[in-house]
């Protein structure tokens, strides 16, 4: 078992590098994997999903119980504390906060960021409320997108169930002014379909706000990343289908990154780094 | 003269806390239970034959076994236990006997283009080398998902013959179901049994495949044990006999205003010309392992299949049964009538196939079940009224032809039963509920 301390592996600031993401949708024990956020399947143990991400080159792990606002419950603790054991880079965790306190248990747990949505939406001040205590750099805004019309896009809650009547555009600005230090951002159209990502809508969110953007949703090809960068420049890009399932690894992707122009993280895996 | 009064009396004594609990309508088990397994009650009624559905049917209800299990879930543990490789090979021999080679149709799929229907054609078509003729039986108003879904059915390779009904004939018909037996589904189910089997005869298409068995949901289990559907389900002997809406072909002809001719669509195929063509009905949910949410993969897959834009008001499901704007009144009825709204049929499911625990299924229903379905409600009180230029005899049969919310409230008030419900202070509330 190869040990680090965060400081050793953890990513450096490169302001131009774009953050590879590994996301993890969490149902009560399992990890879990939809197509438009519906048809939960059970994938498998995500703390075996998350070490081998680790150990692969993720820049950061995003854990989200997506059901939680569903179900009305937060299970994540537990998830979280186990995956700070074997994950060195930044852990953002999302689903179910609901108030300073929830934040605050999660972040005790071993979270760097916490993200929000449903209760956001709900109550737009937690937003202030919790950059005030931790630092913007320490909330970030999910939203789940979905589009309404040429360029408009509603945003929805309890995992791109409800809508809310929010344009997208506009919501991530009042976050970002609120205090938001990231937007993280769904496209319920595109996720799980492995067709590409939504790079309108990111780019609408990257041209309105000036925190980093994190575009989850729709990676089906390495094409699909070159695009993406190309037309909407995020901070960063959330892949989940295709980790889950073996189509593409880390290295495949920064490899096809560094072909491409795209300047990531300058990445050895741990394993190599031992040897 | 009219036969439906504008507003219906609530005797609300019954529904006192101290009401009698053993006044029960349509048959329903006095006694509540809920499943121990999945979530379903007792008083989940079996598919019936709906045209022979009036006001005095009683319902069989879901089998439960000393140990609180239903049927339902008793049949998914069998299914472990199943050889599915067995089964698939009988499945093969089957499309082998009946693999068409001189261009003609060999077997025949009913379906909407939801995903069991998409997956069951698109089998058959490109893992089993048969040639599928598709039919689908209109929804009552098609959602705009639902319609680009069909659509995409088709474009994933398939003829399709659609068959859409009498706008005005299927109102008046959901209209009546809706007055009797509170059902406005039922117009739609008749006519979608009826379909098939009339299509077979008439393309000369003996094999006719559906995706799922109707037992997977609760009905005896029998039926589960032979792949060929039940003669009963899409058959009469009697015109006499059938009753749409829950009134007679008689009553219809001489009251509401309709010829025989605009009852066709509805009324079940000559079992003499089943009888000659040889018909055969077969679940393919007796073949593989059916997995409605792997179906839904599946379509997403092969065909850009898309799920509903927001859950389904009622349930928290986006991908199962959502082609039609009247959906969310059919299970709103099933509330009222039975207590078992959409999110318990549709947790009830995804625990028997494991995609939920019970626990999580308990909370969806407490969060979701008999939500009032808002979105399309005022198109669907249109839909179900019966002007009188439109329909100048039927409407004098309605004290108030229009239907609005003040109307369907208390029509749904008239077919709660007493055991289930209560009313107090002005609410009402379930006296039972899944925990």
């Amino acid at each position: 078992m190869v040990s680090a301390s965060p400081s050793q592996v953890k990513p450096q600031a490169v302001e131009t590098a774009l953050r590879l993401i590994a996301r993890l949708d969490i149902k009560g024990a399992n990890l879990i994997k939809g197509v438009h956020l519906e048809g939960l399947r059970v994938v498998g143990d995500p703390q075996i999903h998350a070490a081998k991400y680790y150990h692969d080159g993720a820049d950061e792990i995003i854990y989200m119980d997506t059901v939680a606002s569903l179900y009305g419950r937060n299970n994540l603790v537990d998830v979280v504390s186990r995956a700070t054991e074997h994950v060195f880079v930044p852990i953002t965790v999302g689903g179910g906060i609901r108030s300073v306190e929830d934040a605050r248990t999660l972040l005790r747990a071993g979270a760097d960021k916490v993200a929000i949505n449903t209760a956001a939406i709900k109550e737009p001040k937690l937003i202030s409320q919790l950059s005030d205590v931790w630092g913007s750099s320490t909330i970030v805004l999910s939203i789940e997108a979905k589009k309404t019309g040429d360029k408009k896009w509603e945003a929805y809650t309890d995992n791109g169930r409800e809508r809310t009547g929010l344009d997208v555009g506009q919501w991530a600005e009042t976050g970002a002014n609120l205090g938001a230090g990231e937007i993280f951002v769904t496209s319920v159209d595109q996720e799980g379909t492995r067709k590409g990502f939504d790079c309108e809508l990111v780019a609408e969110i990257t041209k309105r706000v000036d925190v980093p953007v994190i575009a989850s949703g729709g990676f089906g090809s390495l094409d699909h990343l070159s695009q993406l960068v190309k037309t909407a420049e995020p901070t960063g890009v959330a892949i989940a289908d295709s980790l889950h399932y073996n189509r593409y690894s880390f290295d495949q992707i920064r490899s096809f990154c560094l072909a491409n122009g795209i300047s990531t993280r300058n990445f050895k895996s741990a394993a190599d780094t031992s040897t | 003269m009219t036969n439906f009064p504008k507003t219906r009396k609530i005797n609300f004594a019954e529904f006192q806390t101290t009401g009698d609990l053993r006044a029960t309508k349509y048959g329903l088990p006095s006694n509540v239970k809920f499943c121990k397994k999945c979530i379903i009650s007792n008083q989940r009624p079996n598919s019936a034959v709906e045209f022979a559905h009036t006001t005095e049917s009683k319902k069989q209800t879901i089998g439960f076994d000393d140990e609180l299990i239903c049927d339902a879930c008793r049949v998914a543990e069998k299914k472990a236990s199943i050889d599915w490789r067995a089964r698939e090979e009988e499945l093969r021999a089957l499309c082998d006997k009946h693999r068409s080679t001189d261009g003609s149709y060999d077997c025949l799929v009913p379906g909407s283009g939801g995903k069991d229907s998409f997956v069951a054609a698109h089998m058959l078509k490109y893992k089993y080398g048969m040639h599928p003729l598709t039919v689908t039986w209109a929804p009552h108003v098609y959602t705009e998902w639902g319609w680009r879904n069909f659509q995409r059915w088709i474009h994933a390779g398939f003829d399709n013959y659609l068959c859409t009904p009498n706008g005005r004939v299927h109102r008046l018909l959901t209209r009546l179901a809706v007055e009797n037996l509170f059902h406005p589904f039922q117009a739609f189910i008749l006519g979608q049994k009826s379909l098939a089997p009339k299509m077979a005869v008439l393309h000369q298409i003996p094999l006719v495949f559906y995706g799922e068995n109707e037992a997977e949901y609760g009905n005896p289990m029998g039926d589960a044990d032979s792949a060929i559907r039940q003669w009963k389900y899409f058959s009469a002997p009697e015109k006499s006999s059938i009753h749409l809406g829950g009134t007679s072909i008689k009553d219809l002809t001489t009251d509401f205003g309709l010829e025989e001719v605009d009852l066709d669509p509805y009324l079940p195929a000559n079992p003499d010309g089943l009888q000659k063509l040889g018909i055969e009905v077969h679940y393919l949910g007796y073949y593989t392992k059916w997995h409605p949410q792997s179906c839904y993969y599946y379509a997403v897959e092969h065909g850009g299949f898309e799920a509903s834009p927001e859950r389904t008001p009622g349930t928290y499901s986006k991908y199962n049964s959502i082609d039609d704007r009247i959906d969310d009144f059919h299970y709103y009825t099933t509330y009222i009538k039975y207590g078992i709204g959409r999110a318990t049929y549709d947790a009830a499911q995804e625990i028997r196939s494991g995609d939920i625990n019970r626990e999580e299924g308990v909370a969806l229903v407490q969060r979701f079940d008999g939500e009032f379905p808002t979105r399309f409600a005022e198109e669907i009180f249109a839909y179900l009224s019966i002007p009188e230029k439109e329909f100048p005899k039927a409407s004098k049969m309605f004290e108030q032809p229009t239907i609005d919310m003040a109307y369907f409230n208390n029509l749904a008030d008239s077919f709660r039963s007493p055991h289930l419900w209560s009313y107090n202070d002005g609410q009402w509330s379930l006296r039972h509920q899944v925990k």
